[in-house]
């Protein structure tokens, strides 16, 4: 048997396939869910309803406090939170790389504390560097 | 059409929709292709999909022309095959090696999958490779996306790319070799 070459076999293709008809209703329900996304909002006057969002307002208040004062307080692990944000949230690594300016990026760097005598002790305890070519520009 | 017209069209609330058609019908079936070698199932293909054009439809107002538009629609759906499949097998309780083994093992009865034994063989010689190497073999490979565009995509230099694509080429050809 010839050895496996993969510059001189024949390109192999993945081998997947999308059923028959998918990329002409694809759009349908993509499109149903941007125009949800752009309906308008009717937004009710506040000042014809003055008198019922005051009385609201004051409910919701004496409310919060009774509901506040009763309530532990509970401290989340940060583990609890990225727990969260990995399986509840719509958040994905895009939308956090969007949140983050130039100042937050180089406050991220000072809370790592990665100074290179602590890189150059990870390489030399058998990490394998080869994973992390890619990372290196 | 230069798309820096195109992309005056996708920003103009006018001629915002037409233009989106026109991307939509551009990019669906490259796009499909690109998020399929990654998630490797066509229903998470489809939904990871979905959530790639809606994200660019609403972030259309916050790309600044600084990359080309087909890499940052690159950009979008390939964090979002990577952040589905971190979220998928966290669900799973498994690693999200685990959970393409397992997808990868059941490829011949899928009915969205014509492939061969030896394209089986490709794809489990491919999660031998660490994650960054696998979507540098398939972006390179499948779809024969250019380096400088992977550069582009992934944030990494040409260069390492290269270096990337070499040693996942030898561990595969490795691997299928053996018996």
């Amino acid at each position: 048997m010839n050895e496996f070459k993969i510059d001189n076999k024949n390109k192999i293709t993945s081998g997947f396939i999308a059923p028959e008809g998918f990329f002409d209703n694809f759009t349908i329900p993509l499109n149903r869910e941007i125009n949800q996304q752009n309906t308008i909002v009717k937004v009710i006057s506040i000042n014809s309803k003055r008198w019922i969002t005051s009385v609201a307002a004051v409910l919701i208040v004496a409310l919060s406090i009774t509901i506040y004062s009763k309530m532990a307080v509970i401290h989340l692990e940060d583990n609890t939170i990225e727990n969260y944000l990995t399986s509840q949230s719509e958040i994905s690594q895009f939308d956090l790389i969007n949140l983050l300016d130039k100042k937050d990026i180089e406050d991220l760097s000072l809370e790592l504390n990665l100074y290179n005598t602590k890189i150059d002790e990870d390489f030399t305890n058998g990490i394998e560097i080869e994973n992390y070519l890619t990372e290196i520009n | 059409m230069e798309e820096k017209d195109f992309i005056l069209q996708l920003l103009n609330p006018k001629t915002q929709n037409n233009a989106f058609q026109k991307l939509l019908s551009d990019y669906k079936r490259p796009l499909y292709n690109h998020i399929r070698n990654i998630v490797l199932d066509h229903d998470d293909a489809n939904d990871v999909l979905q959530n790639t054009f809606i994200k660019v439809f609403q972030n259309l107002n916050n790309f600044k022309g600084e990359s080309k538009l087909y890499s940052w629609i690159y950009r979008i759906a390939t964090n979002e095959s990577i952040t589905f499949i971190n979220k998928k097998a966290k669900l799973n309780g498994k690693t999200s090696r685990e959970l393409q083994s397992k997808i990868v093992d059941n490829l011949q009865a899928d009915t969205y999958f014509d492939g061969n034994e030896i394209q089986v063989k490709l794809q489990k010689a491919i999660l031998t490779l660490p994650e960054k190497q696998q979507l540098v073999f398939k972006m390179r490979y499948f779809e024969e996306i250019k380096y400088e565009e992977l550069s582009t995509i992934l944030g990494t230099s040409v260069g390492a790319l290269k270096a990337s694509y070499h040693l996942a080429v030898k561990k595969i050809e490795i691997f299928m070799n053996k018996d």
